[in-house]
């Protein structure tokens, strides 16, 4: 088997470059070349996406009560 | 509160919330408050010493954008027009706490040449060296929706760990959505440094979710 041009270990440096697409045309297509044959890296890409995902869908921590009420009412005065 | 949509607000949608804002719909202005408090919170302690003055700038910051969903005139998305105020005033309070720029320290947060996964993982020597000798785990991943439930309280605390401008970047990314060229922009970052803060924060939150993932392997074999 011919290794690919880049390592697991470098692929996992690169893999926001390539995912933001900020890498030139030679090093897109070794990357992609990578990952088509090694389902480890495709794994890992895997795992930043959900990563992505989930922080998509967080909740978020309510305001503290005081300056919520605070905000809220100068809203309503405002209008 | 959901993120639901707001996360994702398109031109349309986003219009329809300035004018339920310019008509004093409660409901709206409190989901945007709900939404948005705790990046605020995040981005505003990049600038300020303490919680309470970063609480201080979030609340002006609302302050201001009640006062100016009047003017706003919708050549930005309306999340980027309130952090741009957020990040303007919170500016000005660290000026006046006599703090320097907080990107002037930046360098040791790009964490050059440090891995973003553990070495020991990778074959050491030979001719696989460098491959995978520990990888990922290939079990099936659940959806995003559940696994929020489950552990986005985890990724939360770890992203809360991490230093102040990955903490930010990360923040304002992936959990609200804004492009990097907005993200650029509003914290003063080049487009390189950017993505190297991006890198490093999404490389430990991953490694916070495979853990979880593992853990689920383990209890469940």
């Amino acid at each position: 088997m011919v290794q690919p041009e880049f390592r697991c270990v470098e692929f996992v440096e690169m893999a926001t470059d390539w995912m933001e697409l900020a890498l030139d045309d030679h090093d897109r297509v070794s990357l992609e070349e990578h990952v088509a044959i090694c389902p480890h890296c495709s794994e890992y890409v895997e795992q930043l996406r959900l990563t992505i995902g989930v922080l998509r869908e967080v909740r978020h921590e309510a305001p503290p009560p005081a300056a919520r009420a605070a905000l809220l009412e100068a809203f309503r005065q405002s209008r | 509160m959901e993120s639901d949509g707001v996360g994702t607000v398109d031109l349309g949608e986003d219009a329809a919330l300035v004018v339920a804002l310019r008509m004093g719909d409660e409901k709206a202005f409190a989901e945007l408050l709900d939404c948005h408090y705790d990046t605020m919170l995040r981005v505003a302690r990049m600038y300020v010493a303490t919680v309470e003055a970063a609480e201080d700038v979030v609340q002006e910051t609302f302050l201001g954008v009640i006062r100016g969903i009047d003017r706003f005139e919708e050549r930005s998305s309306i999340k980027t027009w309130m952090f741009r105020i957020l990040v303007n005033r919170a500016k000005t309070r660290g000026e006046r706490e006599g703090r320097t720029r907080p990107f002037s320290s930046l360098q040791p947060e790009l964490e050059a040449g440090r891995p973003s996964v553990d070495p020991g993982r990778f074959i050491a020597d030979g001719r696989w060296a460098g491959f995978w000798g520990t990888p990922p785990s290939t079990e099936h991943l659940p959806e995003a929706r559940l696994l929020a439930a489950e552990v986005g309280g985890r990724i939360v605390a770890a992203i809360d760990e991490l230093p102040p401008s990955q903490r930010a970047v990360i923040t304002l990314r992936d959990v609200h959505g804004l492009s990097a060229t907005d993200v650029c922009d509003l914290l003063d970052l080049s487009e390189a440094n950017q993505r190297v803060l991006l890198h490093r924060a999404r490389s430990k939150a991953r490694a916070t979710l495979e853990r979880y993932l593992d853990e689920g392997v383990e209890a469940g074999s």
